[in-house]
């Protein structure tokens, strides 16, 4: 086939094109796929049995704001790293500030304590439990987002990975939070953050796999 | 002609294009083919490969998910860029599936700076051919008639019974199923 040929096949059957799709089936896709991770941790673990007077207070709102900030940044430069030409990296190094901000307030939290409680305020009763869970019901946003990926054209399939990832990580932080019954700054600034760089790399080492156009 | 002239000249093009153009489509296809090109020549010349069917082939793959993409483009963004960045990813997959390492890739961005207009087509290789042949008849004689005989796709849709906008569907699927085809061509 002379390319001549392919280029008239190509502008005969040219079609108007939505270029927002994209961006709509991201933001869908990662509110969908949170629901889904939400209801799957109510139905395995239940909900926490305080949850209905501790849901409002600082701490499981903090898991909230940590979750949905990391959330909404990487689902951001998820969605650009699916346009070829646009560089997400600026765009995916601003997920530090949150989990900066994380860290900053666990340590005033441990500051302001006897040094015999640092080892309990950071470790709880469940930080295994928490990163397991985590990473394992982030797979359900992670799946979506490789879906998502596979319509897009990730040219960087390695950090479009690393974002989707992170973002699972992050909407798995807030499907978790209605079991997580630590209540700690030092443990949400230490477990939380672990588990979204082990999802990073889950997905850097995954999307080059499943997502290769 | 600069990239930024070839910005300024095919920026709205594009844009007319997404919007559903045909004319202004294929003068965006015409133009940057002439660019890309030059670039893949370039380049699969400092990686070894001179065999001109080699460049074009890795030029219609490239087109080809260009033609596929165009949804993932950013209208505020540059369509040179755009063209850029999925030209270089095709051109390392292409590569690395022909079987050079990827470490001793050195794909340097400012060649496409530089590169020089390319309008010498040459014959292909036989990948998108291949590609065609291995899709369903009806799609295959779809494509072969607005293609090789220059029907319009009306004509071509009135005579397999089927309204244009279904046969545009119709050339739009096959023409992904051909990149899938190409993508997995070769695979590792």
């Amino acid at each position: 086939m002379k390319t001549d040929e392919l280029i008239s096949l190509m502008a005969t059957s040219n079609q108007p094109v939505d270029t927002g799709w994209l961006r709509r089936a991201t933001w869908l896709a990662a509110l969908l796929a949170m629901i889904a991770a939400t209801i799957a941790v109510l139905l395995t673990l239940g909900a926490r049995r305080d949850l209905a007077g501790a849901w409002a207070t600082a701490p499981v709102l903090g898991k909230l704001l940590l979750g949905a900030s990391v959330a909404g940044i990487a689902l951001a430069a998820f969605q650009r790293s699916l346009r070829p030409g646009l560089s997400p990296r600026g765009h995916l190094s601003l997920i530090l500030l949150p989990i900066a901000a994380a860290v900053l307030s666990a340590l005033v939290v441990l500051a302001q304590a006897p040094a015999g409680e640092w080892a309990s305020l950071t470790f709880g009763r469940s930080w295994q439990a928490c990163l397991i869970a985590v990473v394992l019901y982030g797979l359900i946003p992670l799946t979506a987002m490789i879906a998502v990926a596979r319509r897009g054209a990730p040219v960087d399939l390695r950090l479009t990975g690393a974002a989707a990832g992170i973002a699972s990580a992050a909407l798995a932080t807030i499907a978790y939070s209605v079991h997580c019954p630590e209540d700690t700054i030092p443990f949400i600034a230490s477990w939380y953050p672990l588990a979204m760089g082990i999802m990073a790399v889950v997905g850097a080492l995954a999307f080059p796999r499943f997502v290769r156009w | 002609m600069s990239l930024a002239d070839l910005e300024t000249q095919l920026h709205p093009v594009f844009l007319s294009a997404l919007a559903g153009d045909a004319a202004a489509y294929r003068v965006f296809l015409e133009a940057i083919s002439v660019r890309l090109r030059g670039y893949l020549r370039h380049q699969l010349a400092r990686a070894g490969r001179t065999e001109p069917s080699e460049v074009e082939d890795v030029l219609q793959e490239t087109l080809l998910a260009l033609h596929l993409s165009r949804h993932s483009y950013d209208p505020a963004s540059p369509v040179t860029a755009w063209a850029h960045a999925i030209a270089r990813y095709k051109l390392v997959d292409h590569l690395r599936r022909s079987g050079r390492h990827a470490s001793n890739l050195s794909i340097d961005d400012e060649a496409y700076q530089l590169a020089a207009p390319d309008t010498v087509a040459s014959d292909a290789g036989l990948d998108l051919t291949r590609a065609l042949q291995s899709l369903p008849e009806r799609t295959r004689k779809l494509i072969d008639q607005v293609k090789v005989q220059g029907c319009s796709v009306a004509e071509a849709a009135s005579a397999a019974g089927m309204t244009e906008t279904a046969a545009k569907v119709a050339i739009h699927r096959g023409l992904r199923a051909m990149a899938r085809i190409l993508t997995k061509r070769n695979a590792p």
